[in-house]
């Protein structure tokens, strides 16, 4: 009993030193948690401790956190503007997901003489792009209130739905069990607004968090059944919240208790385990690997996104900014990458590159976006009458 | 001389002082003044969009609050202070701000950086003097 209090202070210690070392520098808490939970899990290693090693319960916080981490990306969806620009994001985001999905499976596969299973989970981890990656980018810029912006956020969900799509069917087993679980999925996600509604106003805003609840069970049960179909709970997580998401708009309570829930106690224990499983001597042994996986993933989203940008007539230097922001990767890309491993179809070698390959492409291509192809309409060169730019929640704390 | 005065406003002890020269100057020049908070240290390479919006959310209410406080602060010695709210990088923003809004004059605070860290880093000050299409004045 000792000894999990111990485990507990060690993850629960790292993953507020995350907290506070992402406050000081302003990078994300997942990228500091990430690096955190790489020097805790090789110097552990080093040192012989098995204390940063996961463990069933550090392993059942990370996947619980994976899926609610999905959930509420899937509920980020702007219906409004998805509609609005369906033709453009829907070519974008599929085609962003489909070249660098077949590029990076075709490369290891090909090339790196990895077997099929590892193929495709090197396939989807890198088809991926981080749609929080380029918000944090937009906000900066005010370009996320864009046209231009939504259409890149609208297509990123695209491409992450492609990836939840391939995490949950390709490794799926084809028999009874995935009809069931298809079947009852679908009817769950047509009858699921209205019932969450109806929950929502029936027991919303209680402190017992009665809403918050039955969102965590539909999500087990989903998740449960995806599990037993060998396929993959973060697949119907992301559903659910893409057709809920219309209700967190009007209900900014609920997202915002759920926040603090998933930031005090879920995804520090993801991203914290993403990070204590990639293995330094593996990266070192496998570092021109690592290189070339990263500009596989590059190149076949620039052949992919760059041209569909031209064909709806984006300006150039707009299209350059598109394809960069489409080559970034996080959350989805770790996702994979730990659900390959979890599932024993990546080593740990292979799952050290294809997440360090992750990080690198949210870090890499958002610099270059934001150096050199920064959209005129908005941020550097815009030349306006300065009027107010304060948002709308700095005017509500205003007393005029 | 001047007429429009853009001051960097971080509510430092610095900024306090380059607001008190601030008003001084508008009174003297009959210029407007402004106050530009910037946003810095929203959280790059977010692993979620929750995250960027509950920091930015924390940021706008702090930046406001501070504003606030400064134009109550001009409201007292008789002079309205307009505010401006972005997020970005401190100097890199002050810059834009500056060249956008056709102002003539740039006030900042000097920051408390230590010799070490300045002398790597450069200030925000530095930067601002370095790169502003117009002057600056670093209050000390």
């Amino acid at each position: 009993m000792e000894h999990v209090w111990i485990i507990t202070t060690a993850w629960i210690g790292l993953a507020l030193l995350a907290s506070l070392i992402s406050i000081r520098i302003g990078i994300s808490v997942a990228l500091v948690e990430i690096f955190l939970g790489f020097v805790a899990g090789n110097l552990g290693a080093h040192f012989g401790t098995a204390i940063f090693q996961p463990n069933a319960w550090v392993n059942f916080l990370a996947g619980f956190g994976s899926v609610v981490l999905t959930f509420l990306a899937g509920a980020e969806i702007d219906p409004e503007s998805f509609r609005r620009q369906l033709k453009p994001s829907l070519a974008i985001g599929i085609i962003s997901f489909l070249l660098p999905f077949l590029g990076a499976m075709a490369y290891t596969y090909y090339i790196s003489g990895w077997n099929l299973q590892a193929a495709q989970i090197a396939g989807i981890a890198l088809s991926t792009t981080s749609m929080a990656v380029v918000y944090a980018v937009m906000v900066e810029t005010g370009l996320n209130e864009t046209e231009l912006g939504k259409l890149i956020l609208t297509a990123c969900f695209i491409t992450d739905l492609g990836t939840v799509l391939a995490l949950g069917l390709i490794f799926a087993h084809y028999d009874y069990w995935l009809v069931i679980f298809v079947v009852v999925t679908a009817a769950a996600l047509w009858r699921l607004p209205s019932i969450c509604r109806w929950v929502f106003a029936q027991w919303g805003g209680r402190v017992s968090e009665p809403e918050i609840k039955f969102i965590f069970l539909v999500l087990s049960v989903l998740g449960a059944l995806a599990v037993t179909a060998r396929s993959e709970a973060v697949l119907p997580a992301y559903l659910f919240g893409m057709v809920i998401a219309g209700l967190f708009v009007h209900d900014k309570v609920v997202i915002h208790r759920m926040r603090a829930i998933v930031f005090a106690m879920l995804t520090p224990f993801f991203f914290l385990k993403a990070g204590t499983l990639v293995s330094l001597p593996a990266l070192i042994a496998g570092f021109g690997l690592l290189v070339i996986l990263f500009f596989v993933k590059m190149v076949a989203k620039i052949v992919g996104v760059w041209p569909m940008c031209r064909i709806f007539r984006m300006p150039r230097r707009e299209s350059h900014y598109t394809t960069l922001m489409m080559a970034t990767g996080l959350t989805f890309g770790s996702i994979a990458s730990l659900f390959g491993f979890n599932y024993g179809y990546i080593d740990q070698a292979q799952y050290s590159i294809l997440v360090t390959v992750v990080i690198a492409s949210a870090v890499i291509p958002t610099i270059i976006a934001q150096v050199f192809f920064q959209p005129r309409e908005v941020g550097l060169g815009k030349r306006v009458a300065i009027e107010y730019f304060g948002t709308a929640e700095h005017f509500l704390h205003s007393e005029e | 001389m001047f007429k429009r005065i853009l001051l960097a406003y971080d509510g430092s002890q610095g900024a306090d002082r380059a607001l008190a020269a601030g008003l001084d100057l508008a009174k003297m020049h009959g210029a407007e003044l402004w106050a530009l908070g910037v946003q810095e240290r929203l959280p790059r390479f977010s692993g979620t969009i929750d995250e960027v919006q509950e920091e930015k959310q924390y940021s706008n209410q702090r930046y406001g609050k501070l504003l606030n406080a400064a134009r109550a602060k001009a409201q007292e010695a008789g002079l309205e202070l307009k505010t401006i709210l972005r997020p970005g990088h401190p100097a890199q923003t002050i810059v834009e701000v500056a060249r956008e809004g056709k102002f003539d004059l740039v006030l900042v605070g000097h920051s408390g950086l230590s010799g070490v860290w300045a002398a790597f880093l450069g200030t925000t000050a530095e930067k601002v003097s370095r790169h502003a299409p117009c002057s600056v004045l670093i209050v000390r």
